[in-house]
């Protein structure tokens, strides 16, 4: 009994891993927050707001991303930098804009 | 003039995969449901046979789902119903993974004594897994069938044809 009580909790612990999170749809405007994520091959970041939002924004070609003033590249991003973001919002998808670290 | 794609591209390796698991997943799940009232091997080891090469296929098809995920997710128009795809489809894979360990737990008599307890932990991981294919597969149709994830639109009078 106690093996499968041992199943029992290994189940539940790959249900939360396996049921992964939700992401939102915000309007297009600037938001402040920190990164949650960053996913380099698909040049994705993921982004939690102020009011515990998460923002999952693919670059694109037209996406600026600087800091200090200046351009600089992808690989400056990291988890927990906090960033600023100006979305555009098309259909249910966010485009970011410009990415803006602030530290 | 704009030129046809090429047919083996990244986004197409997805919808070349992803049929094995629906097949086999589903015969495993009915195979194994017999296999509960049949006295026959061929339910209860082609089940087997199916949920494991089924729970690779599906492994598979995350893996190319995920590299089309990045080329699609820019050009859809709500890619939310995307991520409950992924979402969904890690949750099916798990359970069927979870499925073919309890299985080979069976199939090896670990746990014998909790044979009875184990196979309804067989069935119920198989169910949910199966309703969350199901779920999975009518997430993908959508994108494909809505917002035409991955699909190559000819132009308006097709003279890339």
């Amino acid at each position: 009994m106690k093996l499968l009580k041992m199943i029992t909790v290994a189940f539940s612990f790959l249900m939360i891993v396996a049921c992964g999170e939700k992401t939102d749809v915000v309007e297009s405007g600037t938001y402040q927050g920190k990164i949650k994520e960053v996913e380099a091959e698909k040049t994705e970041i993921y982004v939690t707001t102020a009011d515990d939002k998460i923002l999952e924004l693919y670059f694109t070609d037209e996406t600026t991303l600087t800091k200090d003033g200046k351009p600089v590249d992808f690989s400056m991003l990291k988890e927990n930098q906090q960033v600023e973001v100006k979305v555009e919002k098309t259909g249910n998808r966010l485009d970011p804009i410009s990415v803006k670290i602030m530290e | 003039m704009e030129t046809l794609p090429d047919f083996w591209r990244t986004t197409t390796f997805h919808p070349l995969s992803v049929h094995f698991p629906i097949v086999l997943l589903l015969f495993a799940f009915l195979f194994k449901s017999i296999s509960l009232f049949s006295t026959k091997e061929t339910f209860k080891l082609g089940g087997s046979i199916l949920l494991i090469a089924g729970t690779i296929s599906a492994w598979i098809a995350i893996y190319t789902g995920n590299l089309a995920d990045g080329i699609v997710s820019r050009k859809l128009c709500d890619p939310t119903v995307l991520k409950d795809h992924e979402n969904f489809a890690f949750t099916t894979a798990w359970l069927f993974t979870a499925a073919s360990v309890i299985d080979l737990f069976i199939h090896f008599k670990v746990l014998a004594s909790l044979k009875k307890w184990i196979n309804y932990l067989l069935i119920l991981l198989l169910l949910g897994g199966t309703s969350c294919l199901f779920y999975v597969g009518h997430l993908g149709a959508t994108l494909v069938y809505q917002q035409a994830a991955g699909v190559y639109t000819p132009s308006e009078h097709c003279e890339e044809f």
